[in-house]
């Protein structure tokens, strides 16, 4: 008798507890709904149809003439020296701009944080700036002023002429920090200023705060600007953009793909190698995501961290 | 008890000269990396200063100049530097010839002419420093900036709401609720992010197309897709709602508040820099796309955005200075933004509805 009426409890309030489950997945559901009805409603065919193009000889010029050849143009692409430079050439590129991009950005957040830098609306106006030079105009920035200091530093000092576009990359780089300066800086101005306070009374100094308060506090959104990076790097979604024209663009296998698809006008094999960078990116971006358990920190750690 | 100790500390002499040399080193540095960091920039607004016809001139200076001129009998001359035995003069070319030329010397034209042997096509011209506001005016006459302006700043606003509501709304689905195989919807998520975007841009024109949705020459496909959220942003905004403590989530709760109340008075304050780090974003972004702009609104110049419209009259005059010129104009209203901007970042801002 008394377990009997045990059991009913417990499967009561198992019933209970679940019934609440559901009813949190359900709101959470309505607020997931705009990005999935956009994803349903905008996303998923032209997706879709990217996959499919992937597979079939699809030729801008010549629609009518278009026919399944299965995974022709993957093997294709095994074939293809030039691709496969084109991809190693991204994750160059990655790697030569992003640690120094995030370097920088985080550097000058952290200086940012600091209350005795003055005038932080003009440096931040100033710093961010440059992230918005229209591409067309940008060159012709770096050329020209590389001209003046030819003229004015230079050759009066008997220097050997400035070497081409080496340093253009790099300084480019620099010139889009805004964004990633803005997110970290942001982050470090969430971080709320009783752990600060509480580490201070506890005798820990601007360096052993950083190192044990701002990094770990902030590593959410460290993790966000690393794996955006890789995306913008290898082509994907960027945050800002300068204005590129449709068939340019400063990562190496994006480049490649627009150059087969709107010069050659081959979208079958444009959709495969898209779909090849795609598989490259999201390996690296699910190693990253695994590895961001053991140093991105949230105060809740539950299961829906990792993917 | 403690505290009091520490303040008594930091108010001797030997810490307020430190204080005071650590403030100053800090801004001297700030002041030194902006200043390197923004040296290619004087060459756009002394580029956008300049004559046109300055960058034709490789003996031409630096500074917005103009050539020295001289009238004699009703003419023009330009003035150039020509070399003497006993020293270089400035004189104005009256009969320009390959072997010998004659010049006019400006400060005593009652003299008559002087005659120099060599090719004048060797010599250097005079220049006098004369910034011009031509460019702008050219610019502004051959570009219909004013609308462009008015476009994009109504196209950016739109866009800015509906991006704003519905990437703060799916951000904190994703933050705050336990859904059976959310994981996985996060991976798809990301992974929109990750496809190559113009791999898809034949299907989405299509979509947008007089076949499907007939939205060609509207702002439409530059705003509705917004309404959706955008991924980027979401993940962004997702990233700081996570590491928001839910001990105040969890007091709002047993205080009776609902989940849209939560998300209203408990997350969003606290998250005050974030969002307008995310405004800030989809705004510059909106304000210098131009792939959308060319594609959609190709065939409508009137309501062609800023950007694009921009780059247009651009490649029209294709110099330096047209360059110039456009890239100032398209960043001016950024730059007052992103310094207005600035007070969403101070802290005192952050203020939280629930007592801690």
């Amino acid at each position: 008798m008394v377990m009997e009426k045990q059991v009913g409890t417990v499967l009561e309030q198992k019933n209970v507890k679940s019934k609440r489950y559901r009813q949190e997945a359900q709101i959470g559901l309505l607020f997931l709904a705009p990005w999935l009805i956009g994803f349903i409603l905008l996303k998923a065919l032209p997706i879709l149809a990217a996959l499919v193009f992937s597979l079939t000889d699809f030729h801008m010029l010549t629609p009518e003439a278009t026919q399944f050849v299965g995974l022709k143009n993957y093997i294709r692409f095994f074939s293809d020296s030039e691709a496969g430079a084109n991809l190693f050439g991204s994750l160059e590129y990655f790697l030569l701009t992003v640690p120094l991009e995030m370097a920088v950005a985080l550097a000058l957040a952290a200086i940012f944080t600091s209350e005795r830098l003055r005038g932080k609306g003009i440096l931040q106006t100033l710093l961010f700036m440059t992230s918005i030079i229209p591409s067309t105009s940008i060159f012709f920035i770096f050329l020209g002023s590389l001209q003046y200091a030819e003229r004015l530093i230079f050759t009066p000092m008997n220097l050997p002429p400035i070497q081409g576009f080496g340093l253009l990359l790099p300084f480019i780089a620099l010139w889009s920090i805004g964004p990633g300066f803005l997110i970290i800086y942001s982050a470090m101005e969430s971080v709320p200023n009783e752990i600060y306070e509480a580490a201070r009374v506890d005798g820990a100094g601007p360096f052993a705060r950083f190192i044990y308060i701002t990094l770990p506090m902030i590593s959410p959104a460290i993790f966000f600007t690393l794996v955006v990076n890789l995306t913008g790097a290898f082509g994907g979604a960027l945050l800002l953009d300068r204005g590129y024209i449709l068939s340019f663009s400063l990562s190496p296998m994006e480049g490649y793909i627009n150059d087969m698809m709107f010069t050659q006008a081959d979208l079958g094999y444009a959709s495969a190698l898209a779909w090849v960078t795609f598989a490259v990116m999201m390996s690296i971006t699910i190693y990253l995501f695994r590895s961001s358990r053991r140093w991105v920190y949230f105060p809740e750690d539950d299961e829906n961290v990792e993917i | 008890m403690l505290r009091s100790k520490r303040r008594a500390e930091h108010s001797t002499l030997s810490f307020k000269l430190w204080d005071f040399t650590g403030t100053a080193l800090l801004n001297l540095f700030m002041f030194l990396f902006v200043l390197v960091y923004l040296s290619p920039l004087p060459f756009m607004v002394i580029a956008s200063l300049t004559p046109s016809n300055q960058f034709l001139d490789a003996n031409a200076p630096i500074l917005p100049s103009e050539r020295v001129k001289f009238n004699y009998e009703g003419k023009d001359l330009i003035v150039y530097k020509v070399p003497f035995e006993d020293g270089e003069r400035n004189l104005a070319l009256y009969k320009p010839s390959r072997q010998s030329s004659e010049f006019i010397d400006p400060e005593h034209p009652e003299a008559g002419t002087i005659t120099w042997q060599g090719s004048w096509r060797a010599l250097k011209a005079v220049y006098h420093l004369k910034p011009t506001l031509d460019n702008f005016k050219e610019f502004f006459a051959a570009s219909k900036v004013t609308l462009y302006f008015k476009n994009t700043i109504i196209i950016a606003i739109i866009s800015e709401i509906g991006v704003l509501l519905s990437s703060i709304a799916v951000a904190y689905g994703f933050s705050r609720f336990r859904i059976p195989g959310i994981r996985y919807i996060f991976f798809l998520l990301i992974a929109t992010i990750m496809i190559p975007s113009n791999i898809t841009l034949v299907p989405t024109y299509y979509l947008f197309s007089g076949h499907m949705l007939d939205w060609i020459g509207t702002w439409l496909p530059l705003i509705i897709p917004h309404f959706f959220g955008s991924a980027i942003l979401i993940f962004l905004l997702r990233q700081n709602f996570k590491s928001i403590p839910r001990d105040l989530d969890e007091a709002a709760m047993l205080d009776g508040a609902g989940p849209l109340r939560i998300l209203v008075s408990v997350i969003l304050p606290q998250s005050i820099p974030v969002v307008t780090t995310v405004a800030l974003l989809h705004f510059f972004y909106i304000w210098n796309e131009t792939r959308m702009a060319s594609l959609y609104l190709g065939i409508s110049p009137n309501l062609q955005t800023i950007s694009f419209g921009i780059q247009r009259t651009q490649s029209f005059f294709f110099t330096p200075e047209a360059l110039m010129v456009g890239a100032l104009v398209v960043m001016a209203i950024p730059v007052v933004i992103l310094f207005i901007s600035r007070r969403f970042f101070m802290q005192d801002m952050i203020v939280t509805q629930i007592e801690k």
